[in-house]
């Protein structure tokens, strides 16, 4: 191949970029490990995209031969389609094409799915068969049903009331038999113990071994020795319950990349495969990440991490700030080179007094350690200089007057134009919800945005329950009417109670819509007869059964049955019509003939199925007019808040259909089965679970809406305005399972345990305060048990710019484009589909509906890869002696 | 059918697992049984229709971009596309697979003209690559030939896909590139300053060639979100009157027949029985 005769500076003027010197100096390394700690808006995204051009373009390596990951599906999609727009560049200089379909780009679980079928990784080149993947939702029903949870606990040492036992090991102070709370507890540990590599039998061992020292530290901390190992134990048992028969395995999010990790070893030529091995996010990696990442870099040793320490916020997932802390130190004792260090420390997103802030903020921490500091020091310079006050607080007083202040402000930097939108202004909380109820905090500041006078919206489907917003309670209290769950008999309290209260006010919820609207009213009325009749259509057909002494598991042969189900005594002419399809009559035969013959069972379900499963369900009463006007809405743009919810519905219907039922037949409705099993198991657990608010939800920041985040959920991002509404955080000491794990670890345990809530208070707190470009505003909570971080508060001082301070005309306006790479758009996917039904673009495009029988994006897909599959296997087998 | 045909066919159907898998972990999300069956015998069909084809395909699934596009309104933006090429000793033809319906590609075969047209520049002009003749494969069963299976019959399945023509020529013209792509700019500014209003009730009552269906039914009665759609409410209650019945009939229309009919069944199959669903979740 030619050696381009362009330069790469040729490109950087084609993309309108001008790098620093350090960020150059990043893109144009080339040979051996990099370690980059990069601040905040420092462009490091950028850089990695360049510098993988680089190497792709300027140095000829393919791209398959680039591993390139971070750590959530929205940044892996980023990097993908940023990447494809630089190398577009490159096209329309070399004619040559790019092409990124087998580069492995994505999230470190996905990349590790590809590596368990690539037969890059095999030495016979054969594909394996990946295990099945159980995601978060998964993992939790299959410890939760009360099958496994008994065979396993059982197993694994536990007496009959496994639950208490694993309560009491948790939570010593609380006495509890709730299965919900031992499971998602036990979730939590194995995940760590995955996450660490900590195998049972080595822990068992470390426990059976206890020193004094070892005994002192459990004691200490409240940890049962005995507990302890019968956890371990039921770990174990766990794992083993996830290989399944003739080769089929399961596997979890966290064990996941131990199965990786365990084929990189199993293959000699595994640090070969990757030329370069790229991470970013580094500071996020956990134990076994790390030793993935080792273990692909062992060839090339060109192994390149980038992050920011003082952004790690994922300890509770494992992820250990030491092995970005201490790169270089590892870097050497696992690859044996000392890796090229570019610190990345230009600021290009916020005014000069945030970045002044942020600095001053973190350096009212000790972060002084016997072996080298707890953080990688740094100096970040701000590029945008001007020394206009960027940060203010409110004037210091109750929160209720705090959260007026701001809410007439962030009115005010509506109507003046300093944002173009609403969802420019960023409200973040350290948690959003408590208990699985709205933090009051949030609250307080929600009716003060939505007050009358103020008369803002606010988009927060993650503060308290998702299924408590509007949209969820309306549409379920639908569903309620049509199906009509009740609890069973008895008195119940705590969870279950609580969960049959909200069924009645969704229930109410719905009355109310059907009172309004006629023909929501007959809809519900129709589906009701409906069950009612398809329970009946059953009980006939089941009668014929009996009378002929036919059993359900007998094969159904048309020429026998048909006729005798047929007449079945007050069958439906909906069911008659069912049993002598022509298209079922065909099927069935096929069968017989097949030797493989239905059983009558499922005759008798066919008969007796609805036309809709709960998906349809939800899309019809879409059409009614409370509903329909939400879509009326987004088709104009005007507010995008409701459609957003309905699509996180869609989501959940989705799953139940997927794993749960799909086709509604009168079976599931005798005894009110399916009642038991959509609300009182599906939707209860959902309600319970009530999603943990550190998940990386990526939820949507619909127009006309303010955002409410967490500052989890911020990372990555930035806002022309942030407010920091809640600067309080306080410090309860590590958690649990910090301290269970602790003495089991295989590793430096690292920063010390007395201090690691302190640390990490500092650090999400850095996070919130260094996502704002123009300004970023600070609740100054004053009075009576109210509170700001003292790193935070000792800097509100008496000079310290306020609200009615402010000078709006030395705010700049928030610009919509800038360092915004070219967006990607796809003929097919995009421009036909808009073409086709700008409408149906929106709903299952933009808004990411899950769709029950349109095609979507995934059918398309799906076949694609499959025919790209098949024409790769072809022309292999053609130029293949 | 030859045993290597049989052995095409287990592994399109192994990689087809596979494939659902992976992309599901992509966070795809997930399709129902009958749908699942609906895109595996899309892809096993293409292999017994179009076989030469696929068995001359030189390079697959390749990505065509075009990069430093801009809207009227200024926004930045790329296209992108991926083709199949065939080329021979003497030829290099372009092939765009779709899980479309051929009569609809042919009916707006404007649209794809042009979406050729620039993958033709994109491979001519930006990668000096030669071009002779482009087409699409629509892919997506006639509903004729979907029936013929479904009945069992072989002999009716042969005739109809005999009677299939998935291949659709797409004449392009390297002249009219710019207009397609000042054509998809203002589609980006659309999108992105969220013009959203479903077409007009006049074009769903429009005709699609060749069998002249109409589009309500070809396209809009397939969408989930047709019930709440204000212009296809508009096509399907109008000129009936507004009697309960009629509501009642929109409200509870599955969709169509074919499909109705393979939903039912093959998500009955692999529906788990409710003990075990019960077992499962039990609180």
């Amino acid at each position: 191949m030619p050696k381009p005769t362009f330069t790469i500076q040729d490109l950087w003027k084609a993309a309108h970029f001008t790098p620093n010197r350090a960020q150059k100096a990043a893109i144009r390394h080339v040979s051996g490990p990099l370690y980059l700690p990069a601040g905040p808006g420092s462009g490091k995204t950028r850089v990695l995209l360049w510098r993988a051009l680089n190497l792709i373009v300027f140095h000829e390596v393919p791209p398959d031969d680039i591993y390139l990951s971070t750590f959530t599906e929205k940044a892996a999609l980023q990097l993908k389609e940023g990447l494809q727009a630089l190398l577009g560049h490159a096209s329309n200089f070399t004619h040559q094409p790019y092409d990124l379909t087998h580069m492995y780009i994505g999230t470190v679980h996905s990349l590790c799915q590809r590596i368990l079928t690539d037969r890059r990784f095999s030495a016979d080149r054969e594909r394996a068969r990946p295990p099945r993947l159980l995601d978060e939702l998964g993992q939790y029903f299959r410890l939760y049903r009360a099958r496994n949870w008994d065979d396993l606990t059982q197993a694994a040492g536990f007496n009959d009331d496994a639950s208490s036992v694993v309560n009491a090991f948790f939570l010593p102070a609380r006495e509890s038999a709730s299965r919900h709370s031992a499971v998602s507890s036990t979730i939590d540990l194995f995940n760590r113990l995955s996450e660490e590599c900590i195998e049972p039998a080595q822990a068992q061992a470390t426990l059976a071994d206890a020193d004094l020292s070892l005994l002192e530290y459990l004691a200490s901390h409240s940890i049962d020795p005995t507990g302890l190992g019968l956890l371990l134990s039921l770990y174990d048992t766990y794992k083993q319950s996830l290989r399944l028969d003739r080769g089929l395995s399961l596997t979890d999010f966290s064990l996941l990349q131990q199965d990786a990790s365990r084929a990189l070893a199993a293959f000699q030529a595994a640090g070969r495969v990757f030329q370069y091995v790229i991470v970013d996010e580094y500071q996020d990696t956990n134990t076994i990440q790390e030793r993935l990442f080792f273990q692909l870099a062992s060839g090339h040793k060109n192994l390149c991490v980038v992050g920011d320490d003082d952004q790690a916020l994922y300890r509770f997932r494992g992820a250990t700030v030491e092995n970005f802390v201490t790169f270089p130190q590892r870097c050497v004792a696992n690859l044996g080179v000392e890796p090229t260090v570019i610190p990345l420390e230009k600021n290009y997103r916020s005014r000069k007094r945030i970045v002044d802030f942020y600095g001053r903020f973190m350096d009212c921490c000790d972060w002084t350690a016997p072996a080298g500091p707890y953080r990688v020091t740094k100096r970040i310079s701000p590029v945008r200089k001007d020394r206009q006050p960027s940060v203010i607080a409110s004037t210091p007083g109750h929160p209720d007057d705090v959260c007026r202040e701001i809410a007439a402000l962030v009115r005010r930097l509506i109507d003046e134009g300093k944002v173009q939108d609403p969802n420019q202004i960023a409200f973040l909380f350290p948690s959003v919800k408590f208990r699985g109820e709205m933090n009051v905090q949030v609250g307080r500041m929600k009716e003060a945005l939505e007050d009358p006078e103020i008369d803002l919206k606010v988009y927060a489907p993650r503060a308290g329950r998702f299924l408590d917003v509007d949209e969820p309670l309306a549409m379920f209290g639908v569903f309620v009417q049509v199906f009509e769950p009740s609890p069973g008999s008895g008195r119940w309290r705590g969870d279950y109670a609580k969960f049959y209260r909200w069924i009645a006010r969704a229930k109410e919820r719905a009355a109310d819509l059907m009172e309004r609207d006629a023909h929501l009213e007959r809809f519900v009325q129709d589906r009701k007869a409906e069950l009612v009749a398809l329970v009946s259509d059953y009980r006939a057909l089941h009668r014929v059964l009996e009378r002929h002494r036919w059993s359900l598991s007998d094969s159904y042969d048309p020429g026998r049955h048909k006729r005798a189900l047929h007449d079945a005594a007050g069958l439906s002419d909906r069911a008659k019509r069912l049993l002598l399809s022509t298209h079922f009559e065909r099927f069935a035969q096929r069968r017989l003939q097949a030797g493989h013959p239905i059983p009558l069972a499922y005759v008798l379900n066919r008969a007796t199925s609805l036309d809709w499963n709960v998906l349809d369900l939800f899309y019809r009463i879409c059409g009614f007019s409370h509903f329909a006007s939400m879509f009326t809405l987004a088709e104009t743009a005007s507010d995008e808040g409701p459609i957003c919810n309905l699509g996180l519905i869609t989501q959940y219907l989705v799953r139940f259909v997927d794993e749960y039922v799909n086709v509604i037949s009168a079976d599931l409705l005798l005894e009110d089965r399916f009642q038991h099993i959509f609300f009182g198991s599906y939707l209860y657990a959902l309600y319970r679970l009530a999603e943990s608010e550190y998940e990386d939800a990526e939820d949507p920041f619909p127009k006309g809406r303010i955002p409410f985040l967490t500052i989890h959920q911020s990372k990555g991002l930035e806002f022309p305005i942030v407010v920091l509404a809640n600067p309080r955080k306080t410090d309860r000491g590590p958690q649990q399972v910090e301290k269970i794990v602790r003495p089991l670890l295989q590793r430096d345990p690292g920063e010390p345990l007395d201090r690691l809530a302190e640390f990490d208070i500092m650090r999400l707190f850095y996070v919130a305060l260094s996502r704002p470009k123009n300004l970023l505003v600070i609740a100054h909570f004053k009075g009576r048990g109210q509170s700001v971080h003292p790193g935070i508060r000792g800097l509100l001082d008496d000079h310290f710019p306020r609200i009615p301070d402010l000078d709006l005309s030395t705010l700049p306006p928030a610009s919509v484009t800038d360092e915004r790479l070219p967006t990607p758009y796809s003929y097919t996917a995009d421009f036909l589909k808009y073409k086709q039904c700008p409408r149906e673009y929106m709903i299952f495009r933009k808004y990411g509906f899950e769709s029950s029988r349109s095609q979507t994006m995934f059918f398309g897909t799906l076949v694609h890869r499959t025919l790209e599959d098949l024409h790769n296997h072809l022309i292999s087998s053609r130029t293949q002696p | 059918m030859t045993s290597d045909d049989a052995q095409i066919q287990e592994f399109i159907r192994d990689t087809f697992e596979q494939n659902y898998e992976l992309l599901r972990l992509e966070g795809a999300g997930a399709l129902s049984q009958d749908v699942r069956e609906t895109a595996l015998q899309q892809a096993l069909f293409y292999w017994r229709k179009l076989r030469d084809i696929a068995e001359s395909v030189t390079d697959t699934e390749v990505k065509l971009t075009l990069p430093g596009q801009t809207t009227p309104a200024g926004r930045e933006f790329s296209i992108y596309g991926v083709v199949d090429i065939v080329r021979e000793d003497t030829r290099t033809l372009m092939y765009d697979i779709k899980t479309h319906d051929a009569d609809y590609v042919r009916a707006y075969d404007g649209l794809y003209e042009q979406q050729l047209n620039v993958y033709a520049h994109i491979w001519q002009e930006l990668r000096d690559e030669p071009l002779d003749g482009a087409a699409v494969i629509a892919t997506n069963l006639p509903e004729r030939l979907r029936e013929a299976i479904d009945s069992g019959d072989e002999q009716r399945t042969q005739h109809q896909l005999d009677l299939w023509q998935p291949v659709v020529q797409i004449p392009y013209d390297a002249t009219r590139v710019q207009a397609s792509v000042d054509e998809f700019a203002e589609v980006v500014d659309a999108i992105e300053d969220g013009e959203f209003a479903p077409r007009p009730v006049e074009e769903l009552r429009a005709r699609l060639e060749p069998r002249r269906t109409l589009f309500a039914t070809r396209i809009c009665r397939t969408c989930d979100a047709r019930f709440s759609c204000q212009s296809y409410r508009q096509y399907a209650l109008e000129g009936r009157g507004s009697s309960e019945l009629v509501f009642r009939e929109y409200f509870s229309d599955p969709g169509p027949d074919l499909e109705q009919e393979n939903w039912r069944t093959a998500n009955l199959l692999t529906a788990r029985p409710a003990e075990e669903l019960e077992g499962d979740l039990a609180g």
